[in-house]
């Protein structure tokens, strides 16, 4: 028996990346699975694709998690074709360019920097929280998996305004968590290391890959399909008495 | 889909002697989408349950409706002013009968003659018959009435009758038929409700008569005795009716049908029981657990699902309130899973509706 | 495992006929035989109780009678006598409650029967208990004396665990002798309680007997209630009329019908910090006895106007019923009542479409449902962990809604400020309702209360009055009479 099997469940930013192999992940569970995309339509069908072949379903919709319209559309959309969400996996974030020669430095930084990046990371993930939660709530579960780095811990790296975003969804996270626990739905976080190929390591140097890989135990970098296991862990039933939790994908790269 | 290609794939679907298991599952999927589409109130207890064109995927999946909900609310995906025929049920809620709206009685005849045939005729073309059970025209909204009249005008000889009225058993009407019957030795075929039966058979054993009907003889009973008559266990009644009217218990069927279906099951005889009974190719059975609507393993008791293809135009799928088991070839039929006595000394509905009439003394 | 049923002093065990009851809860299965009696035995019975009722508990003191009541009581608050370890392992069986539940239910509900509670509960009804052993003076002049009957009969139903206890205790405190009918769903904490009762004080053993019969068997129940001075019964309205037609005129009759009972939510308890609070005595109520009782909550009535909506807190409730859908399971559903509950629940379900504010929480896995609803009737709940929440805005709308409903209502378990519980006592006394307590203690009444709003024990007393002009006359009489 799959383990998602009736489940459905929303990843944003999953036509590519991180995203889409979370989505194949729950489909090969049985999920039925709504892929969340902004521009790459086709890259969102390949997905669907590869979902309904490994035993699930799924099914692409396009909408930006930074406006509050179009998530609102989009969840009331999901809901009268599928009836419910179960799991919510906020993976879209906006892009960002990880370059440690040219990143900013501190004193470069404008609050415009920072605000884009809390835009980007908390405004769209408190956005399509609160579109969830209605139904979640009235169905009494429910499970959302925030995806943010393990940068937070230790910017080997710091790249300010993505890290200090990231930490506070992190910090939303743990107090959605108290909030919604008495209403039997979790909130957990997957903090990830690098994880190449996506696009935003594309361009990333093979000596801060290896420098990286020789702090990291288990002597590699994360691919797409090593996070996808963590999350699929935090939306099912295995995890079913954990929230607020953090869970760190990064080798042991991270120790806490 | 739109209701006419609904309605004519359901009937070539029962015209097809093989009726693959492929065929009925696309179909019921394209009928519950249609259902969910067009029959709003199920849509909402669909989307309730999280069920939709999109993730129901297997007919097992579509949810399934409580007979009961045929009174709370209109289950039709047709404008039900328009409805050709409305069959209602016997019994009531608060003085409230169930409704099952029929834009046209195409696919319902269809299906009750392709397996009235298959069941009761078997190799006869026509047989004589006595109807115990009021005409059409007297009980316009009863679908038994209308299935028997059907029985009649499709497989009924010209000298077929009714045995009942309004007025109830016409007796000597009926000993008349029988004694015929018994002097042309052509065969006889009973129909009608199980309780006209029992005040047929009570009045035999006090007149001391007996029959033998000629073979190829045939009962058909239906519906149990509903408070109507006398409850006889089942054994006493085919035994009697074997004894009274000389007709082989192999040769007494029961078929059980509801109001709220469009397809009558029926068992192949009545020699062993309790009987298996079956439906046709267009039809399904679940044994369930009325709670989680998940299938009890073979050989258990649970509540009965019918998924009926021929309930086009209100819900394919039917949660009864009959109690059975799975078994080889069909299913077991084991009484009513009604009155579920209060355990406890909290209030139970039927004595808070009592309560609200004022009839609390 | 087996197990007997019953209490009959005097009468051997191999004199009477037996039948099994067959009670499984998981695994578990239990053969409780309960006797059957012919009817020359019954008659018998009764005569030797009502002979001891007359000849030994007339003559004991109330005193005395509360200290031997006292004491077993004590021996079922004892978690290490053997029937107080026997009531938690057979119990669940026979009920199917869960037995924490049980556990718990049964210590708080002994606890209204220990010594200051027996007294309190006299204190309540006579206001001077002498009244039981000796002619008291009164206020407007005479004496009186409160004199129990020779003989009540119990007539008891349902599976609430050890609810027989209300009225057998109630009997005994009035120096009464009684025979107790239990029911088949519960056969047994009564004569458990009855045998303790004979090995504490074997003076009592042949003051009381437990029996049984089934349902309906008129030949038994008319020539037993035909014996009783008073008849206490218990059950539907249907069976406690075909009761009734079954005792004779002259016989004090004390039904106690099934009852709704149900909680209500004011705004002032429904702030971010006590709205769980709010919500977890509500569920407590709710799975008690999976609402069984006639003092469980149907539904609630939640105010608008808090910082967490009656919606929210339909929402709060429904995950407390989660939670103690594990701790404490739900007792494990006949396939009737199972489909009663499918089909309770899919009457919700497609009137969803009319009704669009009307939420069903949780799905059909869970083993509760808690169903929200603006401006609607209020209905019963098939129980077994079945609520629902009505919102509303002022408490004066309810009270049309519940008068229809007057002779039904007994409990109500109330959250609210101190001002408002005054205000809501008021309406709610004016339905009907006969008992307010707090959300969260609806299975527990307290001691002395007034059962249906009557007096436990006024009820099956006389009292007998010797008017002053008799002691006037008797002056007159005196030998020393000047």
């Amino acid at each position: 028996m799959v383990k998602f099997q009736g489940k459905v469940v929303l990843v944003t930013g999953a036509s590519r990346g991180i995203g889409a192999a979370i989505a194949r992940a729950f489909a090969a569970e049985g999920a039925f699975v709504i892929i969340n995309y902004l521009q790459n339509e086709l890259a969102a069908a390949r997905t669907v694709a590869a979902c309904q072949e490994l035993g699930g379903d799924a099914w692409a919709i396009k909408g930006d998690v930074m406006s509050e319209g179009a998530v609102t559309e989009m969840i009331q959309q999901v809901l009268v074709e599928v009836g419910k969400i179960d799991v919510l996996v906020n993976n879209a974030f906006k892009p960002y360019e990880f370059d440690p020669d040219k990143r900013k430095l501190a004193w470069q930084l404008t609050w415009q920097d920072f605000q884009a990046q809390m835009d980007g990371a908390l405004r769209s993930t408190h956005g399509l929280c609160q579109a969830v939660l209605p139904q979640m709530k009235k169905r009494s579960q429910g499970s959302i998996i925030n995806i943010v780095s393990n940068l937070v811990a230790r910017p080997i790296i710091p790249y300010h305004d993505y890290t200090t975003a990231k930490s506070a969804v992190i910090g939303y996270s743990r107090n959605l968590a108290a909030e919604l626990g008495p209403f039997g739905i979790r909130v957990n976080c997957v903090a990830p290391g690098l994880v190449y190929p996506t696009e935003s390591s594309r361009h990333t140097k093979e000596e801060v890959k290896e420098m990286i890989i020789a702090q990291t135990p288990l002597r590699k970098i994360a691919s797409p399909e090593d996070v996808a296991g963590p999350v699929l862990f935090l939306a099912s039933e295995w995890s079913g008495f954990m929230t607020g939790q953090t869970l760190y994908v990064d080798g042991g790269f991270i120790m806490k | 889909m739109q209701q006419q290609e609904i309605i004519n794939a359901i009937l070539a679907f029962i015209s097809d002697q093989e009726g693959s298991a492929e065929v009925f599952d696309q179909l019921a999927l394209q009928i519950f989408s249609y259902q969910y589409k067009n029959n709003l109130p199920y849509q909402s207890l669909c989307l309730q349950k999280g069920k939709t064109p999109r993730t129901v995927k297997k007919w097992q999946d579509i949810p399934a409706v409580t007979i009961n909900a045929f009174k709370e609310v209109t289950l039709s995906c047709g404008d039900p002013r328009q409805a050709a025929r409305v069959f209602m049920t016997s019994g009531t809620t608060q003085g409230v009968q169930g409704k099952h709206y029929h834009p046209s009685l195409a696919v319902y005849d269809q299906s009750m003659i392709h397996n009235f045939k298959r069941h009761f005729m078997k190799d006869t073309e026509k047989i004589r018959m006595g109807i115990l059970f009021p005409t059409a025209a007297e009980m316009p909204n009863s679908s038994l009435a209308h299935y028997l009249a059907l029985a009649v005008q499709e497989f009924g000889t010209q000298e077929s009758h009714y045995l009942v009225d309004s007025q109830g058993a016409n007796i000597d009407r009926f000993m008349m038929e029988l004694a015929q019957a018994e002097h042309t030795g052509e065969p006889y075929g009973l129909l009608g409700a199980s309780f006209s039966f029992v005040h047929l058979l009570d009045e035999l054993a006090r007149r001391g008569k007996q029959f033998s009907l000629p073979k190829g003889s045939r009962i058909l009973d239906t519906g149990g005795f509903k408070n109507r008559s006398r409850e006889i266990a089942l054994e006493e009644f085919y035994h009697r009716l074997e004894f009274f009217l000389g007709v082989p218990r192999t040769a007494c069927i029961n078929m059980y049908g509801m109001t709220e279906l469009s397809t009558q099951f029926y068992d192949e005889g009545n020699d062993i029981l309790p009987s298996v009974k079956s439906g046709p190719h267009w039809s399904r059975t679940r044994v369930v657990n009325p709670l989680t609507g998940a299938e009890v393993p073979q050989g258990e008791r649970g509540v009965l699902v019918h998924c009926d293809l021929a309930n086009f135009n209100s819900v394919t799928t039917i949660l009864t309130e009959d109690l059975g088991v799975k078994v080889a070839g069909g299913f077991l039929l084991l009484g009513r899973a009604q009155g579920a006595a209060a355990k406890g000394c909290s209030l139970a509905v039927e004595e808070f509706i009592e309560s609200g009439r004022g009839r609390v003394k | 495992m087996k197990e007997r049923a019953g209490y009959l002093p005097g009468i051997s065990e191999d004199e009477v006929a037996w039948q099994t009851v067959t009670f499984t809860r998981n695994e578990e299965v239990l053969e409780v035989a309960v006797p059957v009696l012919a009817q020359e035995q019954m008659q018998q019975l009764a005569e030797q109780i009502k002979n001891n009722s007359r000849q030994v508990l007339k003559t004991l003191a109330i005193g005395e009678i509360v200290e031997i009541l006292d004491k077993a009581v004590a021996v079922f608050l004892d978690r290490h006598s053997p029937y107080r370890r026997k009531a938690e392992q057979l119990l669940p069986i026979v009920t199917g409650y869960d037995p924490e539940v049980i556990r718990h239910g049964l210590t708080s509900f002994l606890k209204t029967f220990r010594k200051p509670q027996l007294l309190r509960f006299l204190a309540e009804d006579l206001g001077n208990i002498s009244l039981l052993d000796d002619f008291q003076p009164r206020a407007k002049g005479g004496f009186a004396k409160a004199f129990g009957p020779d003989l009540i009969v119990h007539v008891w139903a349902g599976n609430v665990p050890a609810l027989p206890l209300w009225s057998l205790l109630a009997g005994m405190l009035v120096k009464s002798g009684n025979i107790g009918k239990v029911a088949s769903a519960e056969p047994l904490f009564a004569g458990w309680f009855a045998n303790v009762l004979a090995e504490v004080e074997p003076r009592l053993a042949g003051c009381l007997a437990i029996v049984w019969w089934k349902g309906g068997d008129e030949e038994q129940e008319r020539s037993l209630l035909g014996q009783g001075d008073v008849v206490v019964g218990y059950g539907s309205n249907t069976s406690l009329a075909s009761l009734r037609s079954r005792i004779p005129v002259t016989t004090r009759f004390l039904p106690y019908g099934h009852k709704m009972s149900f909680g209500l939510v004011t705004k002032d308890s429904l702030d971010a910090r006590k709205a769980w609070q709010t919500a977890h005595a509500a569920a407590l109520d709710v799975i008690r006895y999976d609402q069984q009782g006639c003092y469980s909550p149907h539904f609630f009535y939640v105010q608008r106007g808090g910082a967490v909506s009656p919606g929210e807190f339909a929402k709060y409730l429904a995950h407390e019923m989660e939670c103690f859908a594990r701790r404490y399971p739900r007792r494990a559903l006949s396939l009737e009542e199972m489909a009663a509950q499918a089909a309770w629940r899919q009457q919700e379900e497609l009137t969803l479409f009319s009704t669009p504010t009307k939420e069903i929480l949780g799905d059909d896995a869970r083993a509760w449902t808690v169903v929200y609803e603006e401006g609607a009737q209020i209905t019963p709940s098939c129980l077994n962990r079945t609520v629902k929440v009505l919102a509303v805005d002022q408490w004066e709308e309810i009270l049309p809604q519940l008068i229809p409903y007057r002779p039904l209502l007994q409990t109500v378990g109330v959250a609210s400020a101190p001002r408002e519980l005054w205000q809501i006592a008021e309406l709610l006394g004016r339905a009907g309702v006969t008992r307010i307590t707090s959300l969260g203690k609806m299975t527990s009444p307290e001691a002395g209360w007034h059962h249906d709003g009557r007096f436990n024990l006024l009820d099956l007393i006389n009292m007998v009055d010797i008017e002053s002009a008799a002691e006037e006359y008797a002056e007159r009489l005196a030998p020393y009479v000047d």
